[in-house]
């Protein structure tokens, strides 16, 4: 019943990604001033988007951790999975930002980076939890998940920042096209493309997590039977 | 075709192929952990320390 039901999905899931490249492809109008390069957009703004909701889930999961860890150790351990399976499929959404960002810059403005608050605090965000991941990696010992924990939660203090920096500051980045002034905006078709591309990353992203979650899962029982193993030797 | 319109082009591709190369390299690491660690736990069950 479960190997069916993730095929389904995982089918589900292509199909509108395939949908989702045909809507920006093919469907979507070209960009009045940018013409075709604003294409990227569709790819773009999905993996931000699901990467702020992974943090978000790696956020819950730290703080799960950190209540349930002295009462209830099964919960706590199924809450650090989460944390660090949302902190890493995050991490690689967080990643394609940061590879499509300065592709579609070089051919807008010039250049392939500039130091402005929207993509420097989106690089502080991607470098903290990459320091999270290889705090997890390399740090042993019982107080290993409490760091985690701990960096995981003043990591996601970055994601509001990150999201309001061209609201706050005078940014080169592109100012909100939603939730922005008067003038912001885009065509009705622009949006469906977009609307179908956030949902098509946004299944495929959960898709990945519950993946990493299981493995993660996996990886507690391994240690846990280890040590009791060696235990009883 | 307008040499702006074939250069916007090849950057959409490159940012599209860029793209599906990190999720699927991601996905791709995933499930040979996946693997592994399955035969790790069915070698754990035939051999108890």
């Amino acid at each position: 019943m479960k190997k069916p039901a993730i095929a389904l999905y995982a089918a589900i899931t292509v199909g509108l990604l395939a949908w989702g490249f045909y809507q920006a492809v093919y469907v979507a109008p070209p960009d009045a001033m940018q013409g075709e390069i604003y294409r990227v957009i569709f790819y773009h703004v999905p993996s931000a988007s699901v990467a702020f909701l992974f943090f978000a889930i790696s956020l819950c999961g730290s703080i799960g951790f950190l209540a349930f860890r002295r009462g209830n150790a099964l919960r706590a351990q199924a809450a650090d999975a989460w944390a660090l399976a949302g902190a890493e499929v995050g991490v690689v959404f967080c990643t394609v930002v940061l590879v499509t960002g300065p592709i579609w810059g070089r051919r807008a403005w010039g250049i392939w980076w500039t130091w402005d608050a929207r993509l420097t605090t989106t690089l502080v965000l991607w470098l903290i939890y990459v320091s999270y991941l290889l705090l997890r990696r390399f740090v042993a010992g019982p107080q290993m998940q409490t760091l985690a924990a701990v960096l995981g939660i003043f990591g996601a203090l970055d994601v509001p920042i990150v999201y309001m920096s061209n609201r706050w500051w005078r940014t080169q980045h592109p100012a909100p096209v939603f939730g922005g002034d008067s003038s912001a905006g885009m065509a009705p078709a622009m949006v469906t493309a977009l609307m179908w591309n956030m949902l098509a990353w946004l299944a495929w992203g959960l898709l990945i997590l519950v993946l990493r979650y299981n493995v993660e899962r996996k990886h507690q029982e391994i240690a846990a039977q280890d040590a009791q193993n060696a235990l009883e030797a | 075709m307008d040499p702006r319109e074939v250069i916007d082009h090849q950057f959409t591709v490159a940012a599209y192929a860029v793209t599906w190369v990190i999720q699927l390299s991601y996905l791709t690491w995933l499930g040979m952990k996946w693997r592994a660690q399955k035969r790790q736990a069915a070698r754990n069950r035939r051999n108890p320390r």
